[in-house]
């Protein structure tokens, strides 16, 4: 393609910009993490900090926490507990929304049994209704089934609220696959269960992929939800407890910036190795 | 379980796979039954009745629980926050998100990898985005104020959110900073299913590129940016993190969702909150009306 000086100097420029939107403030926090309190506070103005420090983490991570020179009780105890239910809810609810929506994207893809498409219309239409709409009665449904505050109960709420879109997207992957392999398969005498376990499913490896990645970030990333059902650390995950780090009498900056490093990890790993799936996911989600 | 004893024989007997599908899809009708549409349900009904775990009794009241919405000071600014942050949501999102898409549309090899970067602020919990600004934020150390006094455009530092207005844009802008790349990369999409062969016919023609623009690009992307517009609207709707975890409850920079969350769970007015959640979602189904009229035609597409 042959571009004018000009266009291409405008297109780094841009380029430039569009990176800087994206990433200094993340690049912000990580330099505010590794940043010693005394400088945090500091009124000079500096891009990396004076003094690398990994203090914050250690508070974090350590068995004791120190907080303006004096040794405070160690969070530690209350972060492992709250990564680890962050880690619980979303693989669990990302395990059984990929198989719901791989059985069921299927069914209502290929099989035709009454009311399915009315059916398929009615759950996608969930999407466009705020999840919250039904958080007051399903509030009150899990207490008199005693699951607030259960992994099982975060997790159906989940998945009630993630699966219409992987269902969606694994319709529209198993529609988008020729049906005459299918056709052939059961010329071949295979049944629809044999022929979705062999042949389908491993086409549909990327669709799949795309789903779970979505439905992962989106569990890890809740906030309201759990602030509802999940009032103590038996299943309040990182994202419920990270923001209690602000509202306590002293603010800790380092340590809050430090937490929020650590908690971004995952879903950083994801981009940065299975972007494609994740992009493909979006688009066709988003009503391709 | 009676189904799962179903002879599979029977099922292709019956001239298609009636009973498998239905087994199949058993389980997700049972789960989105009983915790989305049974509660929707239970949301209607409790709406006119009063339901007040302080109070005696579930009577039925009508509609007062939705005429006092509407004489509530505090449903009505937090009417007017909402709508704020749609506004400037959408219309920057939608300017920023076509930039965005139509350079990275013009890149070779980098394009994935600066995709990557314009992606990330969406992927990551909206909880830590919201703390990332925070501190960013901060009246005596925030780096915004850093930077700006720096600059020589303000003189001493500013507490942000002692202005209702700057504290609508802040906030705002961490929601845009979230949703700006779902625009960007469904336009994207539309972008690169346009035929080449039609900017190519046009520059023979003598178009220049802002009239390739005008008459190739925007009314080819029409659909992905209705798309795109559709999620923008309804996301900033539901917004509510951003502007709890930045400036909690205050009614300056409340949200609906934030209302009908304090209406239930702090006041425990859960009727009086269900009936604000119903109207906030025939308001984010009327305003997303094209997002589902635009499925079913592809459902009924084939």
């Amino acid at each position: 393609m042959k571009t004018k000086p000009i266009q291409s100097w405008l297109m780094r420029g841009g380029v430039t910009l569009l990176l800087a939107w994206s990433l200094a403030p993340i690049l912000w926090a990580v330099r505010s993490s590794l940043t010693r309190p005394v400088d945090l506070t500091a009124s000079k103005f500096s891009f990396l900090p004076p003094t690398f420090t990994l203090q914050h983490y250690g508070n974090l991570l350590g068995t004791v926490s120190a907080f303006q020179g004096q040794v405070t009780q160690s969070v530690w105890p209350q972060f492992s507990r709250a990564l680890i239910n962050s880690l619980v809810t979303s693989a669990a609810a990302t395990v059984i929304t990929v198989i719901a929506a791989a059985l069921g994207g299927y069914a209502f893809a290929r099989l035709r049994f009454p009311g399915r498409d009315a059916i398929f219309g009615l759950i996608v239409a969930t999407l466009a209704i705020p999840a919250y709409t039904v958080m007051i009665p399903l509030y009150r449904m899990m207490v008199s089934l005693h699951l607030v505050d259960t992994y099982l109960g975060v997790t159906l709420v989940y998945v009630s609220a993630f699966l219409p879109l992987a269902l969606w997207l694994m319709r529209s992957v198993y529609r988008g696959l020729p049906i005459a392999l299918e056709e052939a398969a059961a010329i071949d005498g295979a049944g629809k269960l044999r022929t979705l376990f062999t042949i389908i499913l491993p086409m549909a490896g990327p669709g799949l992929m795309a789903a779970a990645i979505l439905t992962f970030l989106t569990a890890w990333g809740q906030f309201l939800i759990p602030l509802v059902f999940s009032p103590t650390l038996a299943t309040k995950p990182l994202t419920v407890l990270i923001p209690e780090f602000v509202s306590k009498n002293y603010i800790d900056y380092g340590l809050m910036n430090a937490a929020g490093v650590l908690a971004i990890i995952p879903p950083l790993l994801l981009v940065v190795f299975l972007n494609r799936y994740l992009i493909s996911g979006l688009t066709a989600g988003s009503g391709k | 379980m009676t189904a799962l004893s179903l002879p599979r024989r029977r099922a292709r007997i019956s001239g298609g796979d009636a009973g498998l599908g239905l087994l199949m899809a058993l389980p997700i009708i049972l789960l989105m039954g009983s915790l989305v549409f049974w509660p929707l349900v239970m949301t209607f009904w409790d709406s006119v009745h009063r339901v007040d775990p302080m109070r005696f009794g579930t009577p039925f009241v009508g509609l007062r629980n939705y005429l006092s919405l509407f004489s509530d000071s505090d449903v009505q600014s937090s009417a007017f926050n909402t709508i704020v942050y749609v506004v400037v949501a959408v219309v920057i999102e939608t300017a920023g998100g076509v930039a965005a898409a139509l350079l990275l549309n013009s890149l070779g090899r980098a394009r994935k990898w600066v995709l990557a970067a314009v992606i990330l602020p969406w992927a990551l919990p909206p909880v830590v985005n919201s703390i990332i600004w925070l501190w960013i934020y901060n009246p005596s150390y925030g780096v915004l104020n850093g930077v700006l006094r720096a600059l020589g455009v303000i003189s001493q530092n500013h507490v942000w959110f002692n202005d209702r207005w700057s504290a609508l844009l802040l906030i705002a802008v961490v929601h845009i900073w979230r949703m700006l790349p779902i625009t960007a990369v469904i336009v994207l999409a539309g972008l690169q299913s346009i035929p080449q062969e039609l900017y190519e016919a046009a520059r023979i023609d003598g178009a220049g590129a802002l009239s390739r623009f005008g008459r190739i690009t925007l009314p080819l992307i029409g659909g992905s940016l209705a798309i795109a517009m559709t999620q923008s609207t309804v996301l900033a709707f539901n917004l509510f993190d951003e502007a709890w975890i930045l400036n909690g409850s205050s009614g300056d920079t409340r949200t609906l969702l934030i209302q009908v969350y304090m209406s239930a769970f702090q006041d425990l007015h859960f009727s009086y909150g269900m009936a604000l959640s119903v109207l906030v979602m025939f308001a984010s189904l009327a305003v997303s009306l094209i997002y589902v009229i635009r499925g079913k035609a592809e459902t009924s597409a084939e």
